[in-house]
């Protein structure tokens, strides 16, 4: 049982790590995190795969959504920057993926800043609406700009490269993804930990007062702006490596939603919470496909009526979440961390 | 070196996993069959916006399997049809494809999109253990340095198209004058794609293609576009990108206008959808369609088989949709192509099928299709175009077979 939970100085208090239980459990997830590929099926390595990119992306639009409170539906296009630059350098380069991931990400962070200029006038559904347009008007682009993107046909890509390595399967690309999801979480929780990070807080507690306070929201908001177009932008670029075929049809407007609920069933404003989000939405409807594979041999005509049941299912449970857990999963997370710590007294 | 440590760790796994069935006394494996099961795969959309089209492939490919297990499988093996539901989403279709082809050893898969197609091709290249077909038309699968173990089960949408503008081609011959036709089309990958290059089969046949017209998919609202075709007047408007809607609106609102312009459509269009939607104003709706309907006067063994299994499977079905003859088509190129590797003595890898689906040549498919059928870049390239009667609710032949040489 944990008694105290007493901050004796200012690092202490920004300290990542609160004890050391959690470093050894961090520790072990890592270790299990390095081993599962050796262990896993090529359906469970995909899934993983799929798992990293949806984390980086939500934890993006988290960045953006969650902690600085400015809504966006833009997030789909932004990964198609990172996926058609990947694409193209992949095409006309022989960047090692590195470098083509991180002009992904700066590419998509450009983007993202002008897209995110009319955030200084308008928030809340305008600003989910001018987003929306631009995630239109990117796919436009895509679209018609057929000498670099290829139209609508796409682009096909060469596999990733690095020293010679290349990853052309889902188990080197595990190791391409899982390290970088890794990575790029710490990086956005220590975000948190300095002052960039507190003043997007403070914009969406009430921008007026953050201003007071002499946050210039300008800078800010499109530097939340920028850094959440960079991580949609790397994952849009793991996402076109891993699928080695990028077309305006591979980030439709529907994957911008999916990643809002993911992180409003995670819970916004936690990066656990984008975590926990982007696990729920892409592991639960495949758990959920497993009732049907129980059933099949009993009943051989189980996928046709099972399949739409299992998206009522799923929606079931994303609005049951909503209503009895409106701070997400992150919460339900803590609730049971907290009823460890202090077992067996009760909360 | 991690690669390796890698097949010894699932090797570790699945004997885990063997030592497991056989502590909880599971003696299936055991008492399995005596001969290895020919697996088909797929990833069905069973839900999401294809779903209409999903149910029917899944019962055209589960009864067709079925009815060869019932004729003793195939060279005496027995065949299972594993698949599950994507939603029609092509994240999921891929982690179908890697669950199923990971439990299964599986030779032939159905693929529900073009997408799918697309982004399983390097994974697919690179496994060489089977060959794909599915839903998908598109042209981009006739490309066969690209897409090798990929094939379209019928026309591509650019043969689709070929095939129409040969039919308007040799009707304006009769008539003694040039046709002039528009291409509708929507504004997706889908409707995309036969544009191109049926604008230059269009010009070698002499036909004027005089406007054309792209919309978003489900348009509701034409008659902006309605008027620029009545300028044009165009003999024929060819629909493609579309199920329905905006289809049913230009014609209703052209005929309306007077034009006696004639309209076609691709496959996905040509099923009794349009008839039961629009009622008598889909009279005279024309279009391409790779096989014969269900339900007609056809002939053909295996024309009279797919019959008899769909009334055995379901009796209250008098009508199936072209999609459960499509998937029915799909199975039975599949298993003529591991016939005939198992024939020539091969094991069943994505290079022996693929060989033996390149040597189908003058194939008899027992009134599926009405001509023997040859593969010519990963495509059955051949139709026939159909006209509606609306009065008679069906859809009935207004040319021969046309096959693409």
């Amino acid at each position: 049982m944990r008694i105290g939970d007493a901050k004796q100085s200012y690092a202490a208090d920004e300290a990542l790590w609160t004890s050391t239980t959690q470093q050894v459990w961090f520790g072990l997830l890592l270790l299990s995190l390095l081993l599962f590929p050796f262990f896993a099926s090529p359906y469970l390595l995909y899934l993983a795969c799929l798992v990293g990119i949806a984390v980086i992306s939500a934890t993006g639009l988290n960045i953006l959504t969650g902690f600085t409170g400015l809504i966006s539906l833009g997030q789909a296009g932004f990964m198609g920057v990172g996926g058609y630059t990947v694409a193209w350098l992949s095409l006309h380069t022989s960047l090692p993926f590195p470098i083509a991931l991180l002009a992904a990400g700066l590419l998509s962070a450009a983007i993202g800043m002008v897209i995110g200029l009319p955030s200084l006038r308008i928030k809340g559904l305008y600003l989910a609406i001018a987003t929306l347009a631009a995630s239109v008007f990117l796919h436009f682009v895509f679209v018609e700009w057929a000498s670099v993107t290829g139209g609508m046909a796409g682009l096909s890509l060469r596999s990733a490269q690095l020293f010679g390595l290349t990853f052309h399967n889902d188990f080197r690309m595990y190791f391409m993804i899982m390290p970088l999801a890794v990575l790029m979480l710490l990086a956005a929780r220590n975000i948190f930990r300095t002052r960039i990070g507190r003043a997007f807080i403070a914009i969406r507690d009430r921008d007026i007062s953050a201003e007071i306070l002499g946050i210039p929201l300008l800078r800010y908001k499109l530097l939340s702006f920028a850094l959440s177009s960079f991580y949609a932008g790397v994952a849009g670029g793991l996402f076109a490596y891993f699928y080695r075929v990028v077309t305006p049809e591979s980030f439709p407007l529907s994957m911008s939603i999916f990643y809002l609920a993911a992180i409003i069933v995670g819970g916004m404003g936690s990066i656990l919470g984008g975590v926990l989000g982007a696990i729920f939405m892409t592991l639960v409807p495949e758990g959920l496909k497993l009732l049907t594979t129980a059933i099949t041999p009993i009943y051989p005509q189980a996928p046709v009526f099972m399949s739409p049941l299992l998206g009522v299912v799923f929606g079931v449970l994303i609005v049951g979440f909503l209503i009895f857990e409106p701070n997400g999963l992150a919460e339900v997370w803590r609730r049971i961390r907290r009823f460890f710590h202090l077992w067996p007294f009760r909360t | 070196m991690l690669e390796r440590i890698h097949k010894q760790g699932r090797r570790l796994v699945t004997a885990a996993g063997l030592a497991l069935a056989v502590a909880i006394g599971g003696t299936a494996a055991a008492q399995g069959e005596s001969k290895e099961p020919i697996v088909f795969g797929g990833s069905i959309p069973l839900t999401g916006v294809f779903a209409f089209a999903g149910i029917h492939i899944h019962a055209g490919l589960s009864d067709y399997v079925d009815w060869i297990n019932s004729q003793g499988g195939i060279n005496g093996r027995p065949v299972q049809y594993v698949m599950e539901d994507t939603g029609y989403l092509v994240d999921r279709s891929v982690a179908t494809y890697k669950k199923l082809s990971g439990r299964h050893r599986i030779c032939c898969y159905y693929g529900d999109s073009t997408g799918f197609m697309q982004a399983i091709a390097a994974d697919l290249n690179n496994a060489k253990n089977m060959i794909m077909s599915g839903a998908s038309f598109a042209t981009a699968l006739t490309r066969v340095d690209k897409h090798p173990f990929q094939f379209i089960p019928g026309p591509s949408y650019s043969q689709m198209f070929a095939i129409i503008l040969e039919y308007i081609a040799a009707e304006a011959n009769k008539e003694g004058k040039k046709a002039t036709v528009a291409f509708v089309y929507s504004d997706t990958e889908f409707g995309r794609d036969p544009i191109e290059s049926s604008r230059a089969y269009a010009r070698n046949l002499g036909i004027d293609v005089v406007e054309e017209i792209m919309t978003k998919p489900g348009s509701v609202d034409v008659s902006a576009e309605v008027i620029k075709l009545r300028r044009k007047r165009p003999d024929y408007v060819i629909f493609h990108g579309y199920v329905l809607s905006p289809i049913n609106e230009f014609m209703v609102q052209m005929r309306q206008m007077g034009l006696n312009t004639k309209f076609m459509g691709t496959f996905w269009t040509m099923d009794r959808l349009i008839i039961d939607k629009m009622g008598k104003d889909a009279d005279g709706f024309m279009g391409v369609m790779p096989y014969n309907y269900f339900g007609e006067d056809e002939d053909g063994p295996m024309y009279r088989v797919m019959h008899e299994q769909a009334r055995k499977s379901d009796p209250n079905q008098a009508y199936r949709p072209t999609p459960y003859v499509q998937g029915w088509f799909n199975a039975m190129v599949w298993t003529e192509v591991v016939k005939r590797t198992l024939d020539a003595g091969k094991p069943l890898t994505g290079e022996n099928l693929k060989e033996a689906l390149d040597s189908i040549k003058d194939w008899d498919t027992g009134g599926i299709i009405g001509v023997p059928v040859t593969v010519k870049d990963n495509s059955f390239p051949v139709g026939r175009i159909y006209r509606v009667n609306a009065a008679a609710g069906r859809f009935e032949p207004v040319s021969d077979w046309i096959h693409l040489d």
